[in-house]
């Protein structure tokens, strides 16, 4: 056969290179990002820490000077009833809600089978979501905290009397209070994570949150309790103290903390295991 | 000549199995680059089995995928990379707009930013592409998935059913652009569809997919021939029976369908003309004399009975 009648040299066969692992992660990210706009998950991150500090602003603004008493600077209080209103029951139930919700952004729009055949590893998908809860969670927690001090602000204005003197924020424990709450909330929001992304519906991860929530409650007096990860949150918001008028936390981790972080890693490394090689239907 | 294309994607002995139950049997597909290539079966077939496992969405049992001549399951990201698809419904975010929903792939994939107008323009979506997807039509739909697959210029697209929910005008836009992307922009294209009509009309090759089983794989003049060669011829007289007993050579393998009808295998253009020259010189009257085509079904069942894999 003469070489000239050959068809031309196809140049499919050629591999391309994969785009490097940072590339696929970043455009997750980017794509991930604009898949948030106008969605509940959105709408609860930037609402849900008004409402304990609403009840804790209600309470202060009607019955505060019964509150206050004993006089002295009412943001330990203040600050504290905050707080453990948020951790004992919002909070986990905050992240149980919104790793569901990001996660049910893919799940509602059948979209697992279209994420899963582009050009960007199962790696980048799992950790862009991660990142993208972990950002939602700490700008939860973040405004949480500005709405503390800008309800007592207001309180300032509305209940002089009350004392809340912007001299008088403690504003060394709220810092730490803010970087040992969220620790605390990264184990159960890993074991959420995995269990949304194992069972692909809304109605599971939501159960078994809401489940473990309320079972962790009755647990409580367990001597194992700072072993569960959705207990964590509760246990960081009872280390504060009152000392001397003032409102201190220890500014190291806590027991509960540590197995928070351990939950966390153990959790992700599992779950990333797990779901690496799994058939997507 | 054949032998020395490589192929553009390739199924080795492929395998799957959902639990303990089997899927697929030993699927050996072969697309030749630049084919618009037919992928029928009756529903429940494996049709979109095979596509996930084209695309690495499922893990085969056994057996192994080729996409450009590279082995899927070691160089999955890349060779995704030169890939469109759409599998089943479209996978939209009905929060989003339709421009959003292409943005978001075209992030994803890392495609220029230009490219979302263009294919919004090319399916014909870019009046709409403000209004959010949850108010699109299924038509419209199924067009901005076919975008989203078209985002990347890809060399292989993988359409699974796309003509679904398409009402006969969108069907006829779909095959026209399916037809151009392939002959002027030399793309090849796997489409999965239940309907024959449908990949007659388009498609340069034909597989098809039954129980699992690839029981045809061949270029579209293949499959007519293997359709003809089933061919009927039916007769319509006064006496069937008489005319069996009249003409016994001509019409040797046919049967009395009706006591006006009779049924046989058709066999050439001559033997149609002898037939009916005899007939009449017989005195027997020939109200009809007509070619039936097997149906799909009829194609489908007979293609399973024999089991032969026609390559």
């Amino acid at each position: 056969m003469e070489a000239t009648l050959l068809p031309a040299p196809t140049d499919f066969t050629l591999l391309p290179a994969a785009p490097a692992p940072l590339t696929q992660l970043r455009r997750s990210l980017a794509a991930d990002t604009l898949k948030l706009k106008r969605t509940a998950a959105l709408r609860l991150t930037l609402l849900s820490g008004a409402f304990p500090v609403l009840i804790t602003f209600l309470i202060f603004f009607f019955k505060g000077d019964i509150i206050m008493k004993t006089g002295g600077s009412p943001w330990p209080r203040f600050i504290s009833t905050s707080w453990q209103t948020a951790g004992t029951l919002l909070l986990p139930l905050f992240v149980v809600l919104l790793t569901s919700l990001v996660v049910h952004i893919e799940t509602k729009a059948t979209a697992w089978k279209h994420l899963y055949a582009q050009p960007v590893g199962r790696g980048a998908v799992f950790v862009s979501k991660l990142l993208l809860i972990l950002a939602l969670n700490a700008v939860a927690l973040l405004l949480f905290a500005a709405l503390v001090l800008g309800a007592g602000l207001l309180l300032s204005v509305l209940r002089p009397k009350l004392g809340f003197v912007l001299a008088t924020i403690p504003f060394e424990t709220v810092v730490w209070m803010l970087l040992r709450t969220y620790v605390a909330t990264l184990g159960l929001l890993a074991v959420q994570y995995v269990v949304s992304l194992f069972w692909r519906s809304f109605v599971v991860p939501v159960g078994v949150g809401m489940g473990a929530v309320v079972a962790t409650i009755a647990l409580l007096s367990w001597e194992h309790a700072d072993k569960i990860p959705y207990a964590a949150p509760l246990g960081t918001a009872m280390a504060m103290k009152m000392e001397k008028a003032t409102l201190t936390v220890a500014h190291e981790l806590a027991k509960h903390e540590w197995y928070s972080l351990g939950w966390f890693a153990g959790v992700l490394v599992l779950g990333y295991v797990l779901l690496l090689r799994r058939n997507v239907s | 000549m054949k032998s020395t294309t490589p192929l553009l994607l390739e199924t080795r002995s492929l395998h799957f199995r959902f639990g303990q139950r089997p899927i697929l049997h030993d699927v050996h597909l072969q697309v030749e680059p630049g084919s618009l290539y037919g992928f029928l079966g009756p529903n429940g077939a494996g049709k979109s089995t095979t596509m996930r496992l084209l695309l690495g969405l499922l893990r085969p049992a056994s057996g192994s995928v080729h996409l450009f001549g590279h082995d899927l399951a070691r160089h999955r990201v890349a060779l995704l990379d030169r890939v469109g698809a759409l599998i089943e419904n479209p996978s939209l975010y009905d929060h989003l707009s339709g421009r959003e929903n292409v943005e978001a792939t075209r992030r994803l994939r890392g495609v220029a930013a230009g490219r979302t107008a263009e294919v919004l323009e090319l399916v014909g979506l870019t009046d709409n592409a403000h209004r959010p997807a949850k108010e699109y039509s299924l038509g419209m739909r199924q067009r901005l998935g076919l975008a989203i697959a078209l985002l990347s210029d890809p060399d292989l697209l993988l359409l699974d059913e796309p003509t679904n929910g398409l009402d006969p005008n969108g069907i006829i836009e779909m095959r026209e652009l399916l037809q151009h992307l392939c002959r002027q922009h030399g793309k090849t294209i796997v489409v999965s569809s239940h309907l024959i009509s449908e990949i007659e009309k388009m498609a340069t090759h034909v597989g098809v997919i039954q129980e699992g089983r690839l029981v045809f794989q061949g270029s579209l003049p293949d499959l007519r021939r293997l359709q003809t060669g089933r061919s009927r011829l039916v007769v319509e007289t006064q006496d069937a029976e008489s005319c069996r007993n009249l003409l016994p050579r001509l019409l040797a393998g046919a049967t009395v369908a009706a006591p006006g009808t009779l049924w046989l295998p058709w066999l050439s253009q001559e033997h149609t003309a002898a037939l009916a020259a005899e007939l009449v010189a017989a005195n027997q009257p020939l109200y009809g004399l007509r070619l039936e085509q097997p149906t799909l079904e009829d194609t489908f069942l007979h293609l399973t009975e024999s089991r032969t894999a026609a390559v």
